[in-house]
């Protein structure tokens, strides 16, 4: 969860235009801000900081490239209009936009009737990492800390929360996919969501 | 959670753990029905929304892939479905009207929650309009805590329930911004109880669906410059209660 940092919030309090405003490097926050307030200077500024990335999201979940470009094109209308929406309180500006990139694609996903139906690899027996100390202190900033946390879980685990994140896929369909019970799924994701909060935390 | 589970399927109520839910919200990993409840709770739960908002930044740092820039006929395509004449000061006054069902259960903030997880659908327009005098209510939350605001037109009174803000020696004081974007106090908020008072008329005015709320720390007694002088701790967004 980004800091909401007093900047982005005390740019509420003034609104001189985005390009007039005399900041060097106006944070994203600000920028969706003034895009709330149809400033076009500050989407294309958005645009420009963040369509590599976006477009990173819409590939990982459309593999084909046309495919990815258009759900690109429809979230960045979606940004344009629904900028106001962003409350810098509930996270940084890049989850928010990450976060609409993800449900944008799987939405398309989904919308294309394509359930994917690749294997995830499967063991029964969960692995118990034991987390590396040294490791664990170079991890501090939060995507590092992620990849890190995720690396201490069960591989199989790891992988079934991607599924979920990437293809949209909700226990039932993790469950038919592996071929387990549900409930068997249901409370291992569980257990590996509790040691990933704590590895987190 | 920790106990191991039998092989059967756990019913959907069985959940001890709220911040387990909010993962899994996040993360997508609920059915429909479940998860349409769980976003319901959003709403009017400000430490599940929190839990929700944290694990929501979490499971965005999932995507660690970078694609490649973006051919530049995307942007042109973009930029030419933006009407050149898109108004969105406009748009919203009429997204207000239009969106009755929705406005009518704290417009900004739920929209602003449920945009986490789906596209929000069109709203539709229908025939009833809100009494204006409708209550209204906002949910203010940060890293720092959680404020619940619930403001009532009719009486012009604020009530108000601070929760586990830290807040040392200071005040904490209630502040409303409107489009003008100049903060008006609403005046302090009592700590550790629920407390209301009646909002001053200079910022009545300005309490409107849709409007930010701030809570800033002052000295004691309050700001004394008319403006926040200390930290923006929390912040939210004001909605008409249904």
């Amino acid at each position: 969860m980004a800091k909401p940092s007093d900047a982005s919030i005390n740019s509420g309090f003034s609104r001189s235009g985005f390009s007039r405003s005399g900041f060097s490097e106006p944070s994203l926050d600000q920028a969706l801000e003034h895009i709330a307030s149809g400033d076009r200077d500050a989407f294309a500024e958005v645009y420009r900081r963040t369509s590599v990335k976006l477009l990173g999201v819409c590939r990982r979940i459309l593999p084909e490239r046309q495919e990815a470009e258009e759900v690109l094109q429809d979230i960045y209308l979606t940004v344009w209009r629904r900028a106001g929406a962003f409350d810098a309180t509930r996270g940084s500006a890049m989850t928010w936009l990450i976060t609409l990139a993800r449900n944008r694609a799987v939405d398309r996903l989904r919308a294309s009737g394509r359930r994917p139906t690749d294997p995830i690899e499967y063991a029964d027996h969960v692995a118990d990492p034991a987390p590396d100390a040294e490791t664990q202190a170079i991890a501090q900033d939060d995507s590092a800390r992620l990849t890190f946390c995720l690396g201490q879980i069960d591989g199989t685990d790891a992988s079934l929360i991607r599924t979920a994140f990437f293809e949209g896929a909700t226990y039932t369909e993790l469950a038919e996919r592996v071929a387990r019970p549900l409930g068997t799924i249901k409370s291992r994701i569980r257990r590996a969501l509790v040691s990933l909060r704590e590895c987190l935390a | 959670m920790t106990d191991a589970p039998g092989p059967e399927d756990l019913p959907d109520d069985d959940l001890p753990d709220d911040d387990l839910l909010a993962a899994e919200l996040a993360l997508g990993l609920l059915d429909a029905d479940t998860a349409n409840a769980a976003r319901d709770r959003l709403r009017h739960d400000g430490a599940f929304a929190h839990a929700h908002a944290r694990w929501t930044a979490w499971a965005a740092g999932l995507a660690t892939d970078l694609g490649d820039t973006p051919p530049a006929h995307i942007w042109s395509s973009i930029i030419a479905r933006i009407p050149a004449n898109d108004d969105h000061a406009v748009n919203a006054r009429l997204r207000r009207w239009q969106g009755g069902a929705i406005a009518a259960s704290l417009a900004a903030l739920v929209l602003g929650i449920t945009m986490w997880q789906r596209p929000v659908p069109a709203p539709q327009i229908v025939s009833v309009v809100q009494a204006p005098a409708a209550p209204m209510v906002a949910v203010l939350s940060g890293k720092a805590g959680v404020v619940s605001v619930n403001y009532d037109p009719a009486s012009g009174r604020i009530a108000s329930v601070v929760d586990g803000l830290d807040t040392g020696q200071r005040a904490v004081e209630l502040w409303v911004i409107p489009a003008d974007g100049k903060p008006r106090s609403l005046g302090l908020l009592p700590q550790g109880r629920p407390g209301w008072h009646p909002a001053p008329a200079a910022a009545a005015r300005a309490m409107q669906p849709g409007v930010t709320l701030a809570v800033s720390l002052e000295p004691q007694g309050g700001s004394t410059t008319g403006l926040p002088t200390g930290p923006v701790v929390l912040t939210g967004k004001l909605g008409q209660a249904s």
